[in-house]
C-alpha cells in the first residue's frame, strides 16, 4: 500500500518535472546545436552575459504585466508608453537632484517604480471611472502618455540625464538584474498568491458576477492591479534605458506598443509550464528561454540574421506553440500513433449517426 | 392607470430621444469639426482647397481600411495586423507596378495580397483553434518583417531609412488617377458595397448575431469559422484598396508607410460610434465618420498650436487622447454595465 503511494507520488513528480523542463530542454538543445554548428558559444563574454540577464528581466517583468492584464480580460495597449514615460520622468528628476553623480541609477530606478505606479494607478482610476472597455481606455491613455513623453524633451532622445557611470555600473552588473528578477518574483507571488488582494483577484478572474455579488470590491482590486503593473513597467522602463544609456522619446502614433509583443510567446509558454508549477516560475523559465534564443541570434552578424528574420522566427514560434497548446491531445495522438485510428473512428461514428446506427 | 401609462410614455419618449441624440452625436461632431476646420483655415489664411485635399488623402486610406475592419469588430474580434497588411500589400503592389507599368496590376496585386494575408490569419486561427488576436499579432510581426526586408533589398537608402520610389514615368501615369474625384469614387463604391453586405444580406445579419451572442448564434447553426473567414476577407479587401490608394498619392513606400493605421482604425471606428464589442449596435458608416472626424480634429489642433513648434506634436496627441476618451464616454453613456467592462 505504502509502495503504491510512493510510486504514485514519484510518478506525479516525474510528470511535473517533465512538464516543467521539456521546453527549456528543447531550447537548450536547439541553442547547443546552433552553437556547435557555428563553432561559437553564447554568453561567454561579460557583455553578452549581462545583456542576457538584463533582457531576461525585461521579458519576465513585461510577461508578468501582460499576464496580470490578460488574465482578467483586460487588454492594455498603454504599458509600453507607461514604461517609457516613467523612465523619462525618473531620468529628469534624478538628473535635477544628482546631476549624474553618485547613486544616480538606484535613485532613478526607485523614482521610475514610483512614477510607474502612479501612472498605472491613474490608468486604473480612469478605467473604473469611465467604465469603458479596457482596450478603449488603454488607447486613449497611450495617446496621452506618448504625447507627454514627446513634450518632455521635444521628441529628442534623453541622453545627458542617463549617461553616467552609475548607469553603466548598473548595466554591467548582472547580479543586480538577478536581484530585480528575484524581488519581482517574490513580490508578485506574495501579492497574487498569498494575500487577500490576490485571492480576490483570482475570484474576479474566475467569475466576475458571482465575485461582485459575494461582496468582493472590484474597483479597488482593478486599481491595485493597474498600480502593480505600473510599478513593474516603471522598472522595465529603467532597464530599457540601460543598454545605450539613452531613452527614445519620439514614440508618437502608437510607436510604444511594440514592447508588449515580446511578452506574448513567454506568456503562453509560461502558462503551459505553470500547469506543473507556480505560473510565475513558469513565466521566469519562459523568459530565460526567450532570452537564450535572443542571445543565439546575436551570434550571427546583422547581415546573416537580420531583425526581420528574428521577428519572423519569433512569430513562427508563437504560432507553432499556440497550435500545440490548443491541439495538445491531437499532438499526443500523432506522437502515440493513434491519430489516424481516432480519426477513422470519428468518421465512422459520424456515418453511423447519419444512418441512425448506435455509436461506438 | 391612465396617468401611469402617460408617465411611462413620457419616460419612453425621453429614452428614445436620448438614444437618438447619442446615435447622432458622431455625425454632429463631424459637422461641427468640419465647420470649425473651415473657419480656422480661413482665419489663418491657409489655402483651403489644398488643405482639404490633404485631409482627403489622410482620411481615405483610414476610411477604406476601417470600413473593412468593421466586419471583424462586429464579430467582437480585432485585427491588429491591418496596418502591417496594408504596408506589405503596398510594397508588393509597388514592385509589381514597377515591373509591369500597369495601374490595373497595382490595384489587383494590392487587393489579392491583402486579402490573402487576411485570409491566412482567419484560416490558421480556425483550423488550429487559435485565439484570433494572437494570430494577428504574429501576422503583424511577420508582415512588418517581410515588408522591411523587401524595402531594404529593393529600395534605395536615404540616410538610415529605406524606401521604394516609383520612376517618374510611372508617377505621371498615376497622376491621372490621383484626383479627388477618383478617390471619392473608390470610397463611395466600396462603402455602398459594404453597406449592402452589412445591412441587406444574411452575411451582415448573421455577423451581428455572432457578435451579440456567439453561443446563441452557434446553437442556431451559424458557423463561427465561416463568418470569421468572410469578415477577414472583407477586411483584407479594405486593406488592399487602402494600400493601392497609398501608392497612388504617395508614389513611394517606406517602412513607416501605414505604420499607425492598425491602431488608428480602432480610434476611427470607436470615434464614429461603433461599440468595440461588436454585435447588433455595429454601424458600417462609423469608419467614414470616425476616420474624417479624427483627422479633422488633429488637423485643427495642429493649426491652433502651430506656434508651439517644439512640443506641438506631443500636445496635439495628448489633447486628441483626452477628446477621444471624452467622446467615447459620452457616446456610450446609455450602455453602462453594473460590473467593470472587460
Amino acid at each position: 500500500m505504502e509502495n503504491t503511494a510512493k510510486r504514485t507520488k514519484a510518478k506525479e513528480i516525474g510528470r511535473k518535472a517533465l512538464g516543467i523542463f521539456t521546453i527549456p530542454a528543447i531550447v537548450v538543445l536547439a541553442v547547443m546545436i546552433v552553437c556547435l554548428s557555428t563553432g561559437q558559444m553564447i554568453l561567454t563574454t561579460d557583455v553578452s552575459f549581462y545583456g542576457f540577464t538584463r533582457y531576461t528581466a525585461v521579458v519576465f517583468l513585461t510577461t508578468l504585466v501582460l499576464s496580470i492584464n490578460l488574465g482578467s480580460g483586460r487588454f492594455d495597449f498603454s504599458i509600453g508608453s507607461l514604461s517609457t514615460l516613467s523612465s523619462v520622468i525618473a531620468a529628469k528628476i534624478t538628473y535635477a537632484m544628482l546631476e549624474g553623480s553618485g547613486a544616480s541609477a538606484p535613485v532613478m530606478l526607485l523614482i521610475s517604480i514610483i512614477v510607474g505606479a502612479i501612472l498605472g494607478a491613474l490608468s486604473g482610476i480612469l478605467y473604473v471611472s469611465l467604465k469603458l472597455p479596457p482596450i478603449i481606455t488603454s488607447l486613449g491613455v497611450t495617446l496621452i502618455y506618448e504625447g507627454a513623453i514627446y513634450m518632455i524633451n521635444s521628441g529628442r532622445p534623453i541622453t545627458t540625464e542617463t549617461a553616467n557611470s552609475s548607469m553603466t555600473f548598473f548595466r554591467e552588473s548582472w547580479w543586480l538584474h538577478l536581484i530585480i528578477i528575484a524581488i519581482a518574483l517574490v513580490a508578485i507571488y506574495l501579492a497574487f498568491d498569498r494575500s487577500k488582494f490576490g485571492y480576490n483577484y483570482r475570484a474576479l478572474r474566475a467569475g466576475q458576477n458571482i465575485s461582485v455579488n459575494t461582496g468582493i470590491k472590484e474597483k479597488p482590486n482593478a486599481i491595485i492591479c493597474y498600480t502593480i503593473c505600473g510599478a513593474l513597467m516603471g522598472t522595465v522602463g529603467f532597464l530599457q534605458a540601460l543598454p545605450g544609456n539613452q531613452i527614445t522619446t519620439s514614440v508618437l502614433n502608437f510607436g510604444s506598443i511594440g514592447i508588449m509583443f515580446v511578452a506574448f510567446l513567454p506568456m503562453f509558454i509560461g502558462g503551459y509550464i505553470g500547469k506543473y508549477t507556480n505560473d510565475k516560475i513558469g513565466y521566469l523559465i519562459a523568459a530565460i528561454c526567450i532570452s537564450l534564443i535572443s542571445s543565439t541570434f546575436a551570434l550571427f552578424s546583422a547581415k546573416t540574421i537580420t531583425a526581420s528574420v528574428q521577428s519572423i522566427v519569433t512569430a513562427a514560434l508563437l504560432v507553432l506553440f499556440l497550435i500545440f497548446l490548443n491541439n495538445e491531445q491531437t499532438c499526443k495522438d500523432i506522437v502515440n500513433g493513434t491519430f489516424f485510428k481516432k480519426l477513422i473512428g470519428k468518421i465512422k461514428n459520424k456515418k453511423d449517426a447519419k444512418n441512425g446506427k448506435p455509436q461506438e | 392607470m391612465e396617468e401611469l401609462a402617460s408617465r411611462n410614455k413620457i419616460k419612453f419618449d425621453k429614452y428614445r430621444l436620448k438614444k437618438l441624440v447619442i446615435a447622432l452625436l458622431p455625425l454632429v461632431a463631424l459637422i461641427a469639426l468640419f465647420v470649425a476646420y473651415l473657419i480656422i483655415l480661413n482665419a489663418n489664411d491657409y489655402n483651403v482647397s489644398m488643405n482639404l485635399k490633404t485631409l482627403l488623402n489622410q482620411s481615405i486610406v483610414l476610411i477604406l481600411v476601417a470600413t473593412g475592419a468593421i466586419f471583424i469588430f462586429t464579430l467582437g474580434q480585432f485585427d491588429i495586423s491591418l496596418g502591417a497588411n496594408t504596408l506589405f500589400a503596398a510594397v508588393i503592389g509597388t514592385l509589381a507596378y514597377k515591373a509591369s507599368g500597369n495601374i490595373f496590376v497595382l490595384f489587383l496585386v494590392c487587393i489579392v495580397v491583402a486579402v490573402a494575408c487576411s485570409l491566412l490569419n482567419a484560416v490558421i486561427a480556425s483550423i488550429f483553434h487559435l485565439p484570433m488576436f494572437v494570430t494577428t499579432i504574429a501576422m503583424l510581426s511577420v508582415l512588418t518583417a517581410l515588408a522591411t526586408f523587401l524595402i531594404q533589398s529593393e529600395g534605395t537608402a536615404s540616410g538610415t531609412s529605406f524606401s521604394i520610389t516609383l520612376p517618374s514615368n510611372l508617377v505621371n501615369d498615376l497622376s491621372a488617377i490621383d484626383t479627388p474625384a477618383f478617390k471619392i469614387s473608390v470610397v463611395v463604391i466600396f462603402m455602398v458595397l459594404m453597406i449592402f453586405i452589412f445591412n441587406f444580406t444574411k452575411v451582415g445579419r448573421k455577423m451581428k448575431f455572432l457578435g451579440g451572442n456567439q453561443n446563441c448564434a452557434k446553437l442556431t447553426g451559424i458557423s463561427v469559422s465561416l463568418f470569421g473567414i468572410i469578415a477577414f476577407a472583407l477586411a483584407g479587401l479594405g486593406a488592399g484598396l487602402g494600400s493601392s490608394m497609398t501608392v497612388v498619392y504617395a508614389h513611394t513606400v517606406s517602412t513607416t508607410t501605414a505604420s499607425s493605421i492598425g491602431m488608428s482604425v480602432f480610434i476611427a471606428i470607436v470615434f464614429g460610434g461603433m461599440p468595440i464589442n461588436g454585435g447588433a449596435r455595429s454601424r458600417i458608416y462609423s469608419a467614414l465618420i470616425g476616420g474624417i472626424s479624427y483627422n479633422l480634429m488633429t488637423n485643427i489642433l495642429f493649426i491652433l498650436f502651430q506656434s508651439m513648434q517644439g512640443v506641438r506634436d506631443g500636445l496635439v496627441q495628448v489633447i486628441s487622447g483626452i477628446f477621444f476618451l471624452a467622446i467615447v464616454f459620452v457616446a456610450s453613456i446609455n450602455y453602462r454595465s453594473k460590473n467593470l467592462p472587460r
